[in-house]
């Protein structure tokens, strides 16, 4: 056989005196995408940046076509023909398509002048070798998402890119922009690309890679080809044990109506949307990216001022025109995206703790420090949060982690309608299963919880009742014992129209 | 048996690597109390002069009025603006509180008009960042050109004195032998700790500087918030107008206050609060501007020209930013 394409060879890293990286080996072979698995903090973003150039490794080296290399920098790197193509996209959005591609390596005549026409030539040849018409004139910001990763993945092929790495390419992608990403990365294998593929989505791996390695806190656990394995054997090997993929959902034990809501109608983003939500019931709403969902919830929550239509929360009528409006009317919202929505930055974990509660630690009109540092330790043990500090600041955390904060956030706020939007986004399989634990117990409580995913395996796993929406209209009503992935993407999708099948309704 | 001796050296490794931590985190916050007390020594090694005590006093009163005034800049800053129109807002105040001061003979009349005028001023500003949604480095740019073009329209170009007896007092006299301004100073520094640190509007205020799409999401009013912000500091500017119009027993609408604005910036600056907000400390602005005003004295001490002054003062920002911590 051939050399393979890569090889790391017993990698060490450590930082401040923390072994991050154990004799870590990998080999990737020309023409194949290898799975990098493990759970968040398994090391796999250190392994990629020292791949990447941006970390140096304390022992071991990396050999490319058998041959050892220095990776001192990420030009070094991509000199060697290795791209990082980063889970935040690393476009510029206010350039222009073929700008992007040439960033940094703009072609120029001889006094100095950017050759724009050759530009648009080179950028329009390689996106139709990529079978996709976007004018390299237009604009970045004015692209979906997946083609944001498109515009990467070509400038990668533009730089002659032998291995490019994707760090949780699916996670900001609908369905059918997934599809598109694998069908380019088969083609792109044809012709001797290799991948290193980071994902958290176990099921796209098994689709979509033919070899895997394993990570469990810095170490080696396990590689080999991907179709003698089957999903449960690799989940162990990145958890440790194994986890099962079984409904968690109560009884349907519900109270009353908690949140009603009658032809809301946002211009533009949804249409007459229509449902309600009782005590104890888990709702779910799944979609394609774009379903107008999130717009939906954000109006809820009154992040957004203009709407038309009623909203009923304990059979009143409420107007939700800012986010403490929503909260007194008892409703509380886990954004999606974190990093933007969710955590401040600066602030430590205690304090992003009690942000949106601090009345509860307040005497006279100050914070008292130890009634605050009771609510940390208090939602520390409850939630399972791996900090001891309450005053580093959040950034430090894991992303499982930091979701559990946010989630402490809303429970001291103790509203009786709690949204969840994309509520295990970027996070490790076990803080999954503990987080849907969570809801399903405040579920149980007498709250009213609604999910929102787009991932029907998540949503099918813990809701009563699940809402398809698409194109900003609410297209399905399913019941969650009975419906089923495929029948989720048909309506998801648009393939499967008509009438709204109405299995809630007819029930009650 | 033989573990034990083991066990002993982990525990000095890690606590080697504790101190060592210790360290870092002591710079990483408060890196500009190091740069201050360098400043400090270096400057009594270089001039005799320098640690007389009446020479202390004096550094101390000349920064309390910039001193105040950075007080509310570093609020505004942290929560991710700016503020250019103080020194303008400064002149205004100044000049109407003299004619209040003349025309109603109270000082009490004169003070409150003083507080009403900034605060009207800062609370406009507040109103343009949050409800017009204009950047406040414009917003407060078009209140810096507005206030002083009224304060010399009033005085017709310039300046006007009290003709009450009693108003110098307030910035000329002496607790033993600290003046008026520097405990005004203090309790203002103390104050405006205690609000940014203790109470859920400094919470807030961090919390909007540094992700305000996340602060408004976990439901803070983030409007009223950053009302609140311009305010605060148009109230600080108050206080500060009403020490320099005592000081001077007059206002000059043309130059009272000029440049202020860059003063507190770049004290806040030096202090370590970072430019787009969410991160600094009140302390490190009162030590900021305690540089500042040492840099000055020094250079009055050693007859660098004045000219120069402005130039030794620019280096020494860029020098402070530099050392500071980047992220």
């Amino acid at each position: 056989m051939s050399k393979p394409f890569l090889h790391m060879k017993k990698i060490n890293k450590s930082f401040n005196g923390v072994s991050v990286l154990m004799n870590v080996s990998l080999e990737v072979e020309p023409g194949e995408i290898h799975a990098l698995l493990g759970e968040n903090g398994a090391g796999k973003s250190t392994l990629m940046n020292i791949l990447g150039g941006v970390f140096r490794p304390d022992e071991g080296t990396i050999l490319i076509h058998g041959k050892a290399v220095n990776l001192f920098n990420p030009k070094a790197s991509q000199d060697h023909g290795i791209r990082f193509i980063h889970q935040e996209l690393n476009v510029v959005p206010d350039l222009r398509v073929y700008e992007n591609m040439f960033l940094g390596l703009e072609l120029r005549n001889k006094l100095g002048i950017v050759k724009v026409e050759e530009m648009c030539r080179k950028t329009s040849d390689i996106l139709m070798k990529l079978g996709v018409d976007i004018d390299p004139k237009e604009y970045v910001r004015n692209l979906d998402t997946s083609y944001k990763q498109l515009i990467e993945i070509a400038k990668a092929l533009l730089h002659q890119s032998r291995l490019i790495i994707m760090d949780e390419p699916t996670t900001a992608l609908a369905e059918h922009e997934v599809e598109r990403l694998f069908s380019l990365m088969k083609s792109l294998k044809e012709s001797g690309v290799s991948f290193i593929y980071i994902s958290h989505k176990l099921n796209e791996i098994k689709q979509i890679c033919d070899s895997y390695t394993v990570l469990r806190d810095g170490e080696l656990v396990g590689t080999g080809q991907i179709q003698h394995e089957t999903l449960e054997n690799i989940t162990t090997m990145m958890v440790g044990k194994t986890i099962s993929e079984e409904r968690i959902v109560h009884d349907n034990n519900f109270g009353k109506v908690v949140l009603e809501v009658r032809d809301l109608t946002c211009k533009g983003l949804f249409h007459s949307i229509n449902f309600q939500v009782k005590r104890g019931e888990i709702v779910g709403f799944t979609g394609l990216s774009g379903d107008g969902r999130t717009e939906l919830f954000e109006t809820l929550f009154g992040y957004r001022k203009k709407y038309t239509g009623e909203i009923k929360v304990d059979a009143k009528n409420v107007q939700l025109n800012h986010p403490q409006m929503a909260v007194k009317s008892g409703i509380g919202l886990v954004p999606k995206n974190r990093k933007e929505n969710a955590i401040i930055k600066d602030l430590s974990v205690m304090h992003n703790m009690t942000l949106s509660s601090i009345g509860n630690v307040e005497a006279y009109g100050f914070i008292r420090e130890n009634r605050e540092k009771g609510k940390f330790l208090h939602y520390k043990d409850l939630l399972n949060i791996k900090v001891h500090n309450p005053n580093i600041t959040i950034d430090k955390l894991s992303g499982g982690n930091q979701q559990k904060v946010v989630i402490a956030k809303w429970l001291e706020v103790n509203t009786n309608i709690l949204i969840f939007d994309n509520p295990t986004q970027g996070i490790d399989v076990g803080a999954k299963l503990e987080i849907y634990h969570h809801i399903v117990s405040l579920a149980r409580q007498g709250k009213g919880i609604i999910i929102l995913s787009s991932e029907a395996p998540e949503i099918l796993k813990i809701c009563h009742h699940i809402y398809v929406m698409f194109q900003g209209e609410i297209v399905a009503n399913l019941n969650g014992h009975q419906a089923t992935e495929d029948e989720i993407m048909g309506y998801a999708t648009g393939s499967i129209k008509g009438g709204e099948k109405d299995a809630y309704q007819t029930k009650t | 048996m033989l573990t034990k001796p083991k066990l002993e050296e982990n525990k000095q490794d890690s606590s080697t690597s504790k101190w060592k931590q210790r360290f870092n985190w002591l710079w990483s916050e408060y890196s500009v109390i190091i740069a201050f007390l360098i400043i400090f020594i270096a400057a009594s090694i270089i001039s005799p002069r320098f640690l007389d005590l009446n020479n202390q006093m004096n550094i101390l009163m000349q920064v309390s009025i910039i001193g105040i005034i950075s007080l509310g800049m570093t609020v505004v800053m942290l929560s991710g603006g700016i503020d250019l129109s103080v020194g303008s807002v400064l002149a205004l105040v100044g000049v109407l509180t003299v004619i209040a001061l003349n025309a109603s003979g109270s000082i009490f009349v004169a003070l409150l008009t003083a507080c009403a005028v900034g605060v009207l001023a800062g609370m406009l500003n507040g109103l343009m960042v949050a409800k017009g949604k204009i950047a406040s480095f414009i917003a407060t740019l078009g209140m810096m050109a507005a206030a002083r073009s009224i304060a010399l329209y009033i005085s017709s170009g310039g300046s006007i004195s009290s003709e009450v007896a009693g108003f110098t007092s307030i910035a000329n006299s002496e607790l033993w032998i600290i003046d008026y301004p520097i405990i005004i100073f203090i309790v203002m520094t103390a104050m405006v700790y205690v609000l940014m640190h203790k109470t859920r509007f400094g919470r807030y205020v961090y919390a909007l500087g540094s992700n305000e799409k996340a602060a408004l999401l976990s439901a803070i009013p983030v409007d009223r918030v950053k009302i609140g912000v311009y305010t605060l500091a148009g109230l600080l500017v108050s206080v500060g107008a009403i020490i320099e119009t005592s000081r001077l027993n007059s206002i000059s609408s043309a130059s009272s206050g000029m440049q202020y604005e860059l003063d507190a910036i770049a004290a806040v600056i030096i202090g370590g609060t970072r430019m787009t907000g969410g991160r600094g400390k009140i302390i490190g602005t009162f030590f900021g501007v305690l540089i500042l005003g040492i840099l000055n004295n020094m250079m009055n001490l050693m007859n660098v020209s004045p000219h120069l002054q402005g130039f030794v003062k620019g280096l020494i920002i860029i020098v402070a930013v530099v050392f500071q911590k980047r992220e």
